[in-house]
């Protein structure tokens, strides 16, 4: 128990320097050896980090064995790996990853509430004038119970006998908060004759409203016959800032509703021209509402949506997905067929067979990104920064003499993979295996990995650098973007291997059609090892070799688009697609 | 000036507030006149709750609403037809507020203009609840001073009183001159600093990195770490390099400090620190270096450089240092602090103070303590516990009959 208690503890040093006693403390080796079942070897530390932070408060550590147990009956099935045939940029594959990491929640208070009752129907003066003085707070009791209201979709009857209570008591006044409450209310009971009642007192009252209040009404209004007053309403808006595309959104989706197909156009042309990204919702109401309409200019509008979706690496959802299909397949005398499918690892569509588009970039946008990492990344305006000018020179000549490479590595992502192995030892399997398959190879690293260390060991060093070509920058230097140029300098053939999801690096990238352009290549080039345990072989995560992008051959299309169920994050994309194609 | 631009445009929000009494007697009268048509339960509220909701009147607030409009418009036609759009934003202000959101009550023509500026509805936003904070506290301010001068009235009200009533000489060996005598003896302390105290530079070669309102900040930290250093008991002598005479620093320097910036007892230059002191002796200090402070030199000269930083321009200064090829070193804060949240980059104040206690003390443990608490957790106790363990290992007479293997581990231990 203790000897492995001694093995598991890199940083044991620190530990034991914020409580002399903890490796002796029973609870604690009880805690390590549960944790050991319980997850395996990848993550003791991480359990032991925690473990450390609340060694002295025993009921933090209650806490934390219960926790363990929760965990333990909740994630029995998902502790096992990323499944091998997503990738690593496939929808869902962080949510797994971050599933077989459990980290400790935080779990936030509930704020406390005031303890007042809502009403259910509506109540006379009387009932609200008890009401108030039962209600203690700092706000003031009207907002304060309105809001209450509008966030439990109270009817609007109880509304209304609130605002009559108040207006009575006021005057006959009511205020504007409690005005646009209501009318909040009512748009979401759809009370449109309501709603126009309020627009009137409002447009009355005040001459001007404020962003919030013109959303409602313009929600509310698109709906009525007085839907046109609504576009008045977006332009007192632009009065003041740029709406925002949910209006738009409501403006076309009321142009729609009644039949102005030019209107919503000019209004969609409008929101782009802002540069605007319109809301999903706004372009399914387009296909939604093309069923309808046999019009080659509407078809081709739509056509041009689809192309606005590609160039802007949008994913449609699943629902968006359907009515794409059902629009398709309702164009009359192209009888387009529709299916919802995955593509293979090869890149062809299990739905008709064809290959999807190849994720290799043009020459001229290769060069384009070349030139960009170069600039934004590596030297980013100070080259101070993130190296020196001497060492870039080194680098730049050194990559120059040397031959296009076929795989660079990250030396210290690699050799940091598997926490128990001695790091050099690890670099030194890995760059042994590749080499046995006649590769060229490239490994990036730090000046300090050549000292003799306990973790790096000068001999195996040595072996590493008779298999391949090294490059070794200063401690203080990033060695990431130098990873990218080399690898980019290479050619279209090499890959590189690295865990780092490289975020940073392009975020440093300027506009965003660069930003998606180094996505595109990092998908097609970057290899991560999955393999789980030190001594298996080495196994990388599949790479596509295919484009996740909205495409098209004419007489088919391809739309990769997000599942309801699925949790995406913005640097993975979509595994699943709708395959149109006609029937010939 | 600005105050009656701000009644006028105000004037047509306001009423649902304050109706003149004329106004208020017609709405009421309007109010009863309906309800009582209607429903005579809600005009007699002392009958029982016999009332269905039907019979609540649920529309009644909408008349009067609408009927207290149709007087208004006489004043709204006005003012209808100006486009401007400083006008615009102005209501858009007013109409927040009435909304409940943070924004100003009185906002400036100045003010509108930037805010009319700010691109996004967010930053918008942003800039009024910097202005609702700022008012807010200026009242609070307000309030507080009436209130103590109310006090100190009537304290002196009661010490006239007592004074009368015993008129005594009493026998004092000063005048009461202290805070001027602390000047002076700070004066005295600081021109002792510029002949022979050790060097210590803030760099102001930043001021493009920063954007107005983060080098207002840093002229603040800097005017507080000069405070701070004039009354230590052996001040710095103070370096402000690259200080280009009418940049953003500059101005914005001679407008803090006023007429006793050029009375200071510091130096404020234009050259460069590597200029002034031979290289090797001069320590850069940033938090992104690699290397660990351990101990203060009293031959060194520490440069701080004047940034604040908000928005993550990770090296800057660590570059600017690599540049010049200078020596760098970083606060040993992991090694006695037990971090918990917040950067690691100090203001210049708390840089100072630190600074300013290694110079007296040596402590690393006293200097640390103006780091700000809520950043870490406690300290480490490591030196304490070495310190003890090493004695005890040192005393106890078993030191050598310890067993090997536990001597094998306490080794990989103090690794």
């Amino acid at each position: 128990m203790m000897t492995f208690c001694f093995a598991g503890i890199r940083n044991f040093s620190k530990l034991w320097k914020s409580n002399p006693y903890l490796g002796l403390s029973p609870g604690h080796s009880y805690l390590s050896l549960f944790f050991k079942d319980c997850y395996g070897v990848g993550n003791q530390q991480k359990w032991f980090s925690l473990k450390a932070v609340s060694a002295q408060n025993t009921k933090a550590g209650n806490l934390l064995i219960a926790k363990a147990r929760y965990f333990r009956k909740g994630d029995e099935g998902s502790n096992k790996q990323v499944s091998s045939d997503s990738h690593l940029f496939a929808a869902g594959a962080a949510k797994k990853r971050s599933q077989m990491n459990p980290h400790k929640e935080d779990h936030a208070l509930p704020p406390v509430r005031n303890t007042i009752q809502l009403p259910t129907k509506p109540l006379n003066s009387q009932e609200w004038d008890k009401l108030k003085e039962d209600f203690k707070g700092k706000t003031n009791f009207e907002s304060w119970i309105i809001l209450q209201m509008a966030h439990s979709h109270s009817s609007i009857d109880v509304a209304k006998s609130l605002l009559s209570w108040v207006a009575a008591k006021n005057n006959g006044i009511v205020g504007y908060d409690l005005l646009v409450r209501y009318l909040y209310l009512c748009i979401f009971h759809k009370q449109t004759s309501e709603v126009i009642d309020v627009y009137e007192i409002m447009k009355a009252r005040y001459k001007r409203l404020e962003p919030e209040g013109y959303t409602l009404l313009i929600q509310g209004l698109i709906h009525s016959d007085r839907w046109k007053e609504a576009l008045l309403l977006l332009e007192d808006i632009k009065k003041v800032m740029v709406p925002s595309r949910r209006n738009y959104n409501d403006c076309i989706e009321g142009a729609l509703l009644h039949q102005d197909v030019n209107l919503a156009w000019s209004l969609y042309q409008e929101l782009l021209d802002y540069d605007l990204i319109p809301t999903l919702k706004t372009l399914k109401t387009f296909f939604d509402f093309g069923k309808n309409i046999k019009d080659d200019q509407y078809s081709n509008k739509l056509l041009d949506i689809l192309l606005y979706l590609r160039d802007n690496h949008l994913y449609p959802e699943e629902s968006f997905a359907h009515s794409i299909k059902t629009w398709f397949e309702s164009v009359p005398g192209e009888q387009w067929k529709g299916q919802f499918t995955t593509v293979k690892k090869s890149g062809h569509c299990l739905g008709c067979g064809k290959t999807i588009e190849s994720n290799h970039l043009s020459p001229e946008e290769y060069e384009f990104l070349k030139g960009k990492i170069m600039r934004d990344v590596i030297d980013g305006g100070d080259q101070y920064k993130k190296t020196t000018p001497q060492e870039l020179e080194r680098f730049q000549n050194f990559v120059k003499c040397c031959p296009p490479f076929d795989i660079v590595i990250d030396g210290l992502n690699v050799a940091k993979t598997f926490p128990k192995a001695r790091e050099s030892q690890v670099l030194l399997n890995v760059v042994s295996q590749l080499a046995k398959q006649n590769l060229q190879l490239l490994v990036l690293g730090r000046k300090h990995m050549l000292t003799q260390h306990s973790k790096w060991r000068k001999d195996e060093m040595k072996k590493v650098q008779q298999q391949a070509s090294c490059f070794f920058a200063d401690n203080i230097s990033e060695d990431d973007p130098f990873l990218l140029y080399a690898t980019l300098h290479s050619g279209n053939h090499c890959r590189f291997i690295t865990k780092d999801l490289m975020r940073d690096h392009k975020a440093c990238l300027r506009d965003a059609k660069t930003q998606r352009l180094f996505f595109k290549w990092q998908q097609g080039h970057q290899l991560a090892i999955t393999r789980r345990f030190e001594g298996s072989k080495l196994t990388f995560q599949h790479i596509p070799s295919y484009d996740t992008v909205v495409q098209t051959t004419g007489d088919s299309w391809h739309i990769p688009y997000d599942e309801d169920m699925v949790e995406r994050y913005s640097y993975e994309v979509p595994t699943k697609w709708l395959c149109l194609h006609r029937k010939t | 000036m600005s105050g009656s631009i701000i009644l006028r445009s105000c004037a047509r929000f306001s009423v649902p507030f304050t109706i003149p009494t004329k106004r208020r007697v017609l709405c009421s009268a309007v109010l009863q006149r309906y309800m009582s048509s209607k429903i005579p339960a809600m005009s007699y509220p002392n009958k029982e709750n016999t009332s269905t909701p039907e019979q609540l009147g649920l529309d009644g607030w909408k008349i009067t609403m609408k009927s207290s409009v149709q007087e208004e418009d006489v004043s709204t036609v006005s003012s209808n037809k100006d486009e401007d759009p400083l006008a615009a934003i102005r209501e858009l202000v007013e109409m927040w507020r009435l909304l409940g959101k943070e924004v100003p009550e009185h906002i400036s023509e100045e003010e509108l203009k930037t805010a009319m500026e700010c691109v996004s509805k967010s930053s918008k936003k942003k800039y009024l609840k910097y202005l609702y904070i700022k008012e807010k506290k200026k009242k609070a301010k307000q309030i507080k001073k009436e209130m103590k001068a109310a006090t100190r009235e009537k304290a002196v009200k009661e010490q006239l009183l007592e004074t009368a009533k015993e008129d005594k000489q009493q026998n004092f060996l000063f005048l009461r001159l202290w805070d001027r005598n602390m000047d002076i003896a700070m004066g005295w302390k600081g021109a002792q600093a510029m002949q022979f105290g050790q060097p210590l530079v803030f760099d102001m070669d930043y001021d493009n990195y920063m954007k107005p309102k983060e080098l207002q900040n840093t002229v603040s930290q800097l005017l507080e770490s000069e405070g701070w250093n004039r009354r230590d008991v052996d001040p710095f002598h103070l370096y402000f390099c690259n200080l280009k005479t009418d940049g953003a620093y500059h101005k914005e320097l001679v407008k803090r400090y006023g007429e006793k910036w050029d009375k200071l007892l510091l130096t404020a230059t234009e050259k460069s620190h590597v200029d002034l002191f031979p290289k090797d002796s001069i320590i850069y200090l940033t938090a992104d270096s690699p290397k660990v402070m351990t101990t203060f030199k009293h031959d060194k000269i520490y440069i701080v450089g004047s940034f604040v930083d908000k928005t993550m321009q990770t090296g800057t200064s660590l570059a600017k240092a690599k540049r010049l090829k200078l020596a760098t070193e970083c606060l040993p804060l992991d090694k006695y602090l037990q971090w918990d949240t917040g950067t690691k980059n100090l203001t210049l104040d708390q840089m100072i103070r630190i600074l300013l206690c290694l110079k007296n003390t040596g402590s690393w443990e006293e200097a640390l303590k103006f780091v700000p608490r809520r950043k870490h957790t406690g300290y480490m106790e490591i030196s304490q516990h070495s310190q003890e363990f090493v004695n005890r290992l040192k005393n106890s007479k078993t030191f050598n009959s310890f067993p090997k293997g536990s001597l094998h581990t306490q080794k990989r231990w103090r690794k």
